[in-house]
């Protein structure tokens, strides 16, 4: 009856995306919560525009991977900083309790929610007594 | 120009989820360990919970940028000021979760350099990034000067 029973670490280095080039990721922070009729994962991908976000179920792993649209100015110089340009990746596995037809996801100022249906073995059925 | 710089959490984030299914491995409760450590010595909470946020701090000859991660935040619950000679950038994010609505705050204070013309300071706000722009002053520009030699 677990959610998203495991969870894959994705390790600094690991090969993203098909090509197979190896580099930097980060995990995004990210939320999961239990309604009744579906899984709602939070992921917070700041920078991350809709052009640049990659969503694939596959064989019970859901992947998303978020690349960041900023680019500096030309001819600027960077005094500080603190943020990261290495591209998000989360990969959370799931087990057959989630309807993979229906995942529904929305992007709005760099908070990714995504809405995974239970498939209808896994919802809670009422029985009556007759 | 000072700044205390912010640290990124562990993305081994501590999620309420990590215990689910009941197993929590040794490797996992380290991590929490070392990421309740990491969080009390810098003071920090983390950048989704509240508290503080990473920020980049970039120039070009006209203008000083400072670029703070703020995702999911409402447009009307960011405030910039300048504040002595200091940018200060507060925000807060409303969340709900089933019944409960909790908000977490986040406030930064930048100290900004005296060459910025801080009454002509404007951001704006986007995929969750915030971007405050600050124009430097006529003088703090550079120059050319042709010096005509006789």
């Amino acid at each position: 009856m677990s959610l998203f029973n495991s969870l894959i670490r994705p390790s600094n280095g690991t090969p993203a995306g098909a090509e197979g080039e190896t580099r930097e990721t980060r995990r995004p922070h990210y939320e999961i919560r239990e309604t009744e009729g579906s899984y709602i994962v939070t992921a917070y991908l700041p920078g991350v525009a809709r052009d640049g976000l990659e969503i694939v179920d596959e064989e019970g792993k859901l992947r998303i991977t978020g690349k960041c649209a900023h680019k500096l100015p030309e001819g600027s110089v960077t005094l500080h900083r603190e943020s990261s340009e290495a591209p998000f990746d989360l990969v959370l596995e799931h087990d057959s309790t989630v309807d993979t037809g229906k995942i529904e996801a929305e992007l709005k100022d760099g908070v990714l929610r995504l809405s995974l249906a239970k498939s209808e073995a896994a919802k809670p059925r009422k029985i009556t007594v007759s | 120009m000072r700044l205390i710089p912010y640290s990124y959490p562990s993305f081994r984030s501590v999620t309420p989820f990590a215990g689910v299914g009941g197993r929590l491995a040794q490797a996992d409760i380290e991590d929490q360990l070392d990421w309740l450590y990491g969080a009390a010595l810098t003071g920090i909470s983390n950048s989704v919970g509240g508290g503080q946020f990473p920020v980049d701090l970039y120039n070009d000859k006209d203008n000083l940028y400072v670029r703070a991660e703020l995702p999911g935040v409402a447009r009307d619950a960011i405030s910039v000021e300048i504040v002595n000679g200091s940018l200060s950038i507060q925000a807060s994010r409303k969340e709900k979760s089933g019944e409960e609505e909790t908000t977490a705050s986040f406030s930064r204070l930048v100290s900004i350099p005296d060459d910025v013309q801080g009454d002509k300071v404007s951001a704006s706000y986007e995929n969750g990034i915030l971007t405050v722009t600050l124009p430097k002053k006529e003088e703090a520009k550079p120059r050319k000067i042709n010096v005509s030699v006789n």
